[in-house]
C-alpha cells in the first residue's frame, strides 16, 4: 500500500456493489470508522454501468479473469453492423459534420462501429438494470436518509404487455384506465373495482379474504372474480409481473405493491435513475465518504482471514501487498468470500439469471415524447419464465440521441442466449441486414448476451464478523439490496438506527466562530427603535 | 478547535424558529402602520408602492393593500409621459402578482389585481397570460382560481375555441376529477357545435362522443362525481321549445301556463289572444310578481259572456304557430289545451348511444346490484329513452336507491313525485274533468308542474307525504275553489298563499298548530277551514 493510512477500522467493506454501499453508508452515518475498497477501478461491482468502452473493457475481464468465469458467464457479443472499411470511415466523416448540423429530422441517422467509438462517452449501460418503485424500500430509504439528494429520477412514463402477438399499452394508473380503448366499459369498471379492493387490503383482511385461495393461483382468482381474459392479462402478467403459476396471496401482494407507488411521481409506479442504475451505489458511497469513510479503489486483496486476539476478541485481518488492515467486521460479496470464511453449508445449485442488452436505433413502440418503457413479457411457452424489458432513451442519459438501450432479464433456463433471443426477436429486428431496409421492428445494431450468478437463494452466510452480500437478483427493484444491507447493519452494529437523515449545510452551526458584524437594514437603523 | 460541526436539535431549532417569526412580525406591524399613516397623509409615492409590495410578497391576501396599490398607480401614471414608463410600471405590477401567486396559487387578491392590470393598460399581453395560465395548471389542474382568470383572459384575446376545447381534453385526460375542466368543456361543445339544422344544442356526433368520454370516467371511478354532473348536463342537452300548456277563462280570471319560465315581454311579443276572432289588449302579470315565471294572468277588459270564443296564438321561437281553442268546460268556464310531452327527444344516433350505454349499465349491475351511481344512472337512461314504457322499472329502482343511498331518500321521493305527475298528466288532458288527484299509489312529497292544473277547480292532495315547504307552490292553483290537503305532514301556515279557496281541508294535520289555524281562519275570512 502506497499510502499512508490507518491500518485499524472499525468496519472494512470490500466491493462497492448496492449492498456493501448501502452498508458502507449506515455504518459511516453512525460514525464507525469504514475503509471501503474495491478491487476494480471503478464503482459498482456487478451492478455498475458502463460506457461504451468500459463494456468492452468489462467483457474481456470476465473472459480472462477466472475468479469471474462462475459469475458472469456464457457472454456473447455481436455486432449487427459490418466492420468499417477505413475509406467509408473518411468519407462518413465529412458527411457526418452535415449531419449534425443541418440534415433533415426525420432520416434515420446511418450508425458505424465507429460512432460507438467516438460516442463511448455518452452510454451508461447497465449490467444490473432495475426500476425503483416510487413507494418501494429504496425510494424511502433515499429519502429518510436525504442520499435522495445526490440522485435524479426519470419516471417510466409506459408499461407495456405482449398480447395477442403484439405489444399493447397496459392502463394501469386512473387515467390510463379512463383514456384507454382497448377495454370495453364493463371492463373499466371490472378493473377499476379489482384493483381498488386490492389496494384497500390491509394484512387482516388479505389474510381473511384469501383464506381459501392459499394454494390456488392468481390466475384463478381473477377468473372467479369474473375478469375478462384481457384484464386477466393486464393484472397477472403486467401489473403482477406473474405467471400462469403465480400463488394468489403473492399475485395480490405483487399488484398491491404497484398500485401503491401510483401517483407519487408520475403516470406509472416506477423511477428509473439517471445515468442508470450503477449509480445508485455511488450515491451511497459519497454519503459514507461524507462521514468519514475512506475509499481506495484499485486496491486487491491478497487474504483475509479472522484472528483472536489477546483480550479474547476476534478481529478480521486482511492483507493488501505489503499492508495488514484489522477490522472487527469485514463485509464483502459472497462470491469474492474466502470458503473457509462462510458457514459449512454446501453450496446449492444457484438460479442464475440470464441477461440481454441490445442497443438499437428507435423505440420498440414510437410515442409522442421519448419514452421510457417497461415491458413485461407473459411466457411465450406455457410453463416458462416471464420476461422483463426495460428500454431507455437518450433522456436518461444512458445513450447518445437516435439510439435506445433495451435490457431483457429473466431467470436462467438454459443460457442466456437460448432464453432471451426467442423474446427479442418478437420485437427487434435482429437480421444482419442494412439499417436503411424498412422494419416494423427497431434495428439492432450490438447486442449481448450473458449469464449472471444469482446468490440470493445462499443459506450460506459469514462465520464469525465476516458479513456477506449476495448478488444482483432477478427482481425489478432494488428491495432485495436495502433488506439485505439492513440486516448486515443490525449485525453489526444491532439496535442502532439504520441511516437517519443526514443534515444539511444551514442545519449546522460552527462553534469557535466570531460572527461578522450584523447585517441591519437602513429603515430599521432610521425609524425601527422608535417604535 | 475552529469550524467543529454541530447539529441543531429540534429545541434550537424551535427557539430560532420563534425567534424568527417575532422578527418578521415586528417588521410586518412597523411596515402596516407607516402605510396606514401614509395612506391618511395622501402620500401617494414610489415609496408607498414599495413598502405595500415589501408586505404582500410575503402575504399576499391582504385585500386592502393591493387595494391602496391601485389608488397609488393610478395616481402615479397620470404623471408619467412617457408610454414606456407606464409600460415598466404595469409590468412591475405584474410580475408582483406573479411573484404572490407562486406564495399563494389561490390568492382571490392577487389573480384580480392582475386582471385590473391587464383591463387598465393599454398594452395587455393576453398570449402571455394564457401561457401563464398553462403553467398554473400544469402545476395544479383543479386550481379554478387559475380556471376564472383562463376564461377571463380567453374573452380577451379570443384564442380559437378549438384549441381551448382540447386544452381540456388535454387535462381531463391527466386527471377527470375536474369541474373545472368538465364545466369549460360543456360551455365551448354549445359555442363550438351546435346542431344548427336540427335545432339541437349540440351536434350528434359530438353528443355522442361526450357522452362516451364521460361515461368512460364515471366507470372508471364511479366515486368521482364530477363525471356524473357532466353526464346528467348532457343528457339533459336536448332540444326545448317554450309552449303554452294550458289556457283558461273565467269571469274572474284568464291564466296561462307555460312549459318554461317566461317573461311578460316574451309574452307580449310572441302571445295574441282573440276573443272572438279580435285581438285583444291586456297586462300580463305573473301570479308570483316575478320577472319569469310559468303561471301568467292576463288583465283585461273583456266580459266573458256565455258563448264567447276564446283562443290563443303563440309564435314559437322556431317561428312555429301554436293556435290553442278554448273549450267551454262549464258555463262561464273556458279552457284550452296544448299536447304535452315530458319526453326528451334525441335524435336517432344519440338515441343509439344511450341504448348502449344502457346495456352496459345493465351489464354492471348485474355485477353490482347495489352500487349506487350505476343504478341511478341506469335509471336515468330508462326515463330518457322512454320514461312511459320504463316507468314502473324507474319507480322500483328508485325505491331501490332509497335504501342504498339513505341519506338522499327525500331526493328520490321528489324525483318519484315528479315523474309520477309527468306519467298522469297527459292522461289528464285528455279527459274533461276539472278535478286532480294523484293516481299512483306513491304518496306526493312535492309539486313540480303544478302550472299545469291550473285550471282545476278542485284538488284532491290529501293523505300525501307533502311539507309546508310546498306551501308557496299552491299559488299555481289560481282557479282553484276545493283544496283537499288532509292527512299530510304540514307544520305550519306561514307560507300559505292568498287563494280564492271556498273549502281547505288541513286534517289529519298532526303536527299543525290550532292557534296558528285560528289565525289563518282570521286571516282569510271567506274560506271554510275544515280542521
Amino acid at each position: 500500500m502506497e499510502y499512508d493510512f490507518p491500518n485499524k477500522f472499525q468496519v472494512i467493506v470490500v466491493g462497492t456493489g448496492m449492498v456493501e454501499s448501502i452498508v458502507a453508508a449506515a455504518c459511516s452515518r453512525i460514525r464507525l470508522e469504514v475503509f471501503h475498497l474495491d478491487y476494480s477501478d471503478h464503482y459498482g461491482g456487478l451492478w455498475a454501468s458502463y460506457n461504451f468502452e468500459g463494456l468492452q473493457k468489462f467483457i474481456k475481464e470476465v473472459k480472462t479473469n477466472p475468479s469471474m468465469k462462475n459469475v458472469v458467464y456464457n457472454l456473447q457479443e455481436k455486432w449487427y453492423i459490418n466492420e468499417d472499411s477505413s475509406e467509408e470511415e473518411s468519407k462518413q466523416d465529412s458527411e457526418d459534420h452535415k449531419t449534425d448540423d443541418g440534415k433533415a429530422e426525420g432520416t434515420k441517422k446511418i450508425w458505424r462501429r465507429a460512432d460507438f467509438a467516438s460516442e463511448y462517452r455518452k452510454f451508461n449501460i447497465d449490467t444490473t438494470p432495475k426500476l425503483l418503485f416510487s413507494r418501494g424500500l429504496l425510494v424511502e430509504l433515499l429519502i429518510s436518509s436525504d442520499i435522495a439528494r445526490y440522485t435524479e429520477f426519470r419516471c417510466v412514463t409506459r408499461v407495456l404487455t405482449w398480447l395477442n402477438d403484439k405489444l399493447a399499452p397496459v392502463p394501469c394508473s386512473r387515467a390510463d384506465v379512463f383514456a384507454t380503448e382497448a377495454v370495453s366499459i364493463v371492463e373499466k369498471r371490472m378493473l377499476m373495482k379489482m384493483l381498488t379492493s386490492i389496494v384497500g387490503y390491509n394484512e387482516e383482511e388479505m389474510n381473511n379474504e384469501f383464506k381459501d385461495w392459499n394454494d390456488k393461483t392468481f390466475k384463478e382468482y381473477l377468473t372467479h372474480k369474473g375478469l375478462t381474459p384481457n384484464l386477466i392479462h393486464y393484472v397477472l402478467f403486467a401489473i403482477a409481473g406473474g405467471t400462469n403459476s403465480m400463488l394468489c396471496l403473492e399475485g395480490v401482494r405483487e399488484c398491491k405493491k404497484f398500485l401503491m407507488s401510483l401517483g407519487r411521481y408520475g403516470n406509472t409506479p416506477f423511477l428509473w435513475p439517471m445515468y442508470g442504475s450503477g449509480d445508485l451505489p455511488q450515491c451511497f458511497c459519497r454519503l459514507s465518504a461524507v462521514f468519514g469513510a475512506l475509499y481506495c479503489l484499485n486496491q486487491p486483496i491478497d487474504s483475509i482471514q479472522t484472528k483472536t486476539e489477546e483480550d479474547g476478541k476476534t478481529v478480521v485481518e486482511l492483507k493488501c501487498k505489503a499492508k495488514t488492515l484489522t477490522c472487527d467486521h469485514l463485509v464483502m460479496d459472497i462470491n469474492e468470500c474466502p470458503k473457509e470464511l462462510l458457514s459449512p453449508e454446501p453450496e446449492e445449485e444457484s438460479s442464475d439469471i440470464s441477461r440481454a442488452i441490445f442497443i438499437t436505433n428507435e423505440t420498440i413502440m414510437p410515442s409522442e415524447k421519448e419514452p421510457l418503457t417497461l415491458l413485461r413479457f407473459p411466457p411465450l411457452e406455457e410453463g416458462g419464465n416471464a420476461v422483463t424489458v426495460l428500454e431507455v432513451g437518450p433522456a436518461t442519459g444512458s445513450c447518445p440521441k437516435g439510439l435506445f438501450l433495451v435490457y431483457f432479464f429473466t431467470p436462467k433456463v438454459k443460457d442466456a442466449e437460448s432464453d432471451l433471443k426467442p423474446y427479442a426477436e418478437k420485437i427487434l429486428n435482429l437480421s444482419d441486414g442494412d439499417q436503411t431496409e424498412t422494419s416494423d421492428k427497431p434495428k439492432c445494431l450490438w447486442s449481448l448476451y450473458y449469464n449472471v450468478k444469482d446468490t440470493n437463494g445462499s443459506v450460506r452466510s459469514g462465520i464469525d464478523n465476516v458479513h456477506v452480500c449476495r448478488g444482483p437478483d432477478a427482481a425489478l427493484d432494488f428491495d432485495r439490496a436495502v433488506e439485505q444491507a439492513k440486516e448486515i447493519f443490525e449485525k453489526i452494529c444491532p439496535g442502532k438506527e439504520f441511516l437517519p437523515r443526514s443534515y444539511r449545510y444551514n442545519e449546522l452551526v460552527f462553534e469557535d466562530v466570531t460572527p461578522g458584524p450584523e447585517f441591519q437594514r437602513e429603515d430599521e437603523d432610521a425609524d425601527g427603535d422608535k417604535q | 478547535m475552529h469550524g467543529r460541526l454541530k447539529v441543531r436539535t429540534s429545541e434550537e431549532e424551535k427557539a430560532r424558529k420563534e425567534k424568527e417569526r417575532q422578527e418578521k412580525l415586528k417588521h410586518f406591524k412597523y411596515a402596516m402602520q407607516k402605510i396606514f399613516t401614509k395612506r391618511k397623509n395622501g402620500d401617494q409615492d414610489k415609496e408607498q408602492l414599495d413598502l405595500t409590495e415589501k408586505v404582500l410578497s410575503s402575504n399576499p391576501d391582504i385585500y386592502t393593500l393591493w387595494n391602496i396599490r391601485r389608488e397609488v398607480l393610478i395616481y402615479i401614471r397620470k404623471n408619467i409621459d412617457s408610454e414606456e414608463n407606464i409600460s415598466k410600471l404595469y409590468d412591475s405590477e405584474l410580475n408582483l402578482t406573479e411573484y404572490c401567486l407562486k406564495i399563494n396559487p389561490k390568492s382571490y387578491c392577487s389573480w384580480l389585481q392582475r386582471e385590473w392590470v391587464l383591463t387598465t393598460r393599454t398594452d395587455p399581453d393576453w398570449k402571455k397570460e394564457l401561457e401563464l395560465c398553462n403553467i398554473y395548471l400544469k402545476l395544479d389542474e383543479r386550481n379554478f382560481h387559475t380556471w376564472d382568470y383562463r376564461r377571463f383572459v380567453v374573452s380577451q384575446c379570443k384564442p380559437p375555441l378549438q384549441e381551448e376545447f382540447e386544452f381540456t381534453t388535454e387535462k381531463l385526460y391527466d386527471n377527470f376529477s375536474n369541474y373545472s375542466a368538465w364545466h369549460y368543456r360543456s360551455k365551448m361543445l354549445l359555442e363550438l357545435y351546435p346542431d344548427l339544422e336540427g335545432g339541437r344544442p349540440i351536434q350528434d356526433n359530438h353528443h355522442k362522443h361526450e357522452l362516451k368520454m364521460v361515461q368512460s370516467a364515471a366507470f372508471t371511478d364511479p366515486d368521482d362525481t364530477s363525471a356524473w354532473f357532466y353526464q346528467r348536463w348532457l343528457l339533459g342537452a336536448v332540444k326545448e321549445t317554450i309552449r303554452v300548456v294550458t289556457f283558461t277563462v273565467t269571469p274572474q280570471k284568464t291564466i296561462v301556463a307555460w312549459n318554461k319560465f317566461v317573461s311578460a315581454d316574451y309574452i307580449s311579443s310572441q302571445l295574441k289572444v282573440y276573443f272572438n276572432d279580435v285581438i285583444t289588449e291586456g297586462k300580463w302579470i305573473s301570479c308570483n310578481e316575478h320577472e319569469y315565471d310559468n303561471l301568467w294572468i292576463f288583465n283585461h277588459n273583456e266580459e266573458i259572456v256565455e258563448n264567447i270564443n276564446v283562443k290563443i296564438e303563440h309564435k314559437t321561437l322556431d317561428n312555429e304557430n301554436e293556435i290553442i281553442t278554448c273549450e267551454k268546460y262549464e258555463p262561464f268556464v273556458f279552457i284550452g289545451k296544448n299536447k304535452i310531452c315530458f319526453q326528451n327527444q334525441y335524435s336517432e344516433s344519440v338515441m343509439k348511444e344511450l341504448n348502449e350505454q344502457l346495456d352496459s349499465c345493465r351489464q354492471l349491475l348485474a355485477l353490482e346490484p347495489d352500487s349506487k351511481w350505476t343504478l341511478l344512472t341506469t335509471t336515468f337512461f330508462l326515463h330518457c329513452i322512454n320514461a312511459s314504457l320504463y316507468h314502473k322499472e324507474v319507480v322500483e329502482n328508485l325505491q331501490t336507491l332509497k335504501k342504498v343511498d339513505s341519506l338522499r331518500a327525500g331526493y328520490y321521493n321528489d324525483l318519484i313525485s315528479k315523474w309520477n305527475i309527468e306519467q298522469q298528466l297527459p292522461c289528464d288532458y285528455e279527459n274533461n274533468s276539472l278535478h286532480y288527484k294523484n293516481g299512483f299509489k306513491e304518496k306526493l312529497t312535492s309539486l313540480p308542474h303544478l302550472q299545469y292544473y291550473s285550471f282545476c277547480k278542485t284538488v284532491d292532495l290529501s293523505n300525501q307525504d307533502l311539507t309546508s315547504c310546498i306551501l308557496p307552490f299552491l299559488k299555481k292553483l289560481q282557479i282553484c275553489e276545493v283544496l283537499d290537503l288532509s292527512g299530510n305532514k304540514l307544520t305550519t301556515l306561514k307560507r300559505f298563499p292568498n287563494l280564492n279557496l271556498e273549502v281547505l281541508n288541513l286534517q289529519n294535520n298532526h303536527e299543525l298548530n290550532l292557534e296558528e289555524i285560528e289565525l289563518f281562519k282570521e286571516k282569510h275570512k271567506s274560506i271554510k277551514v275544515i280542521f
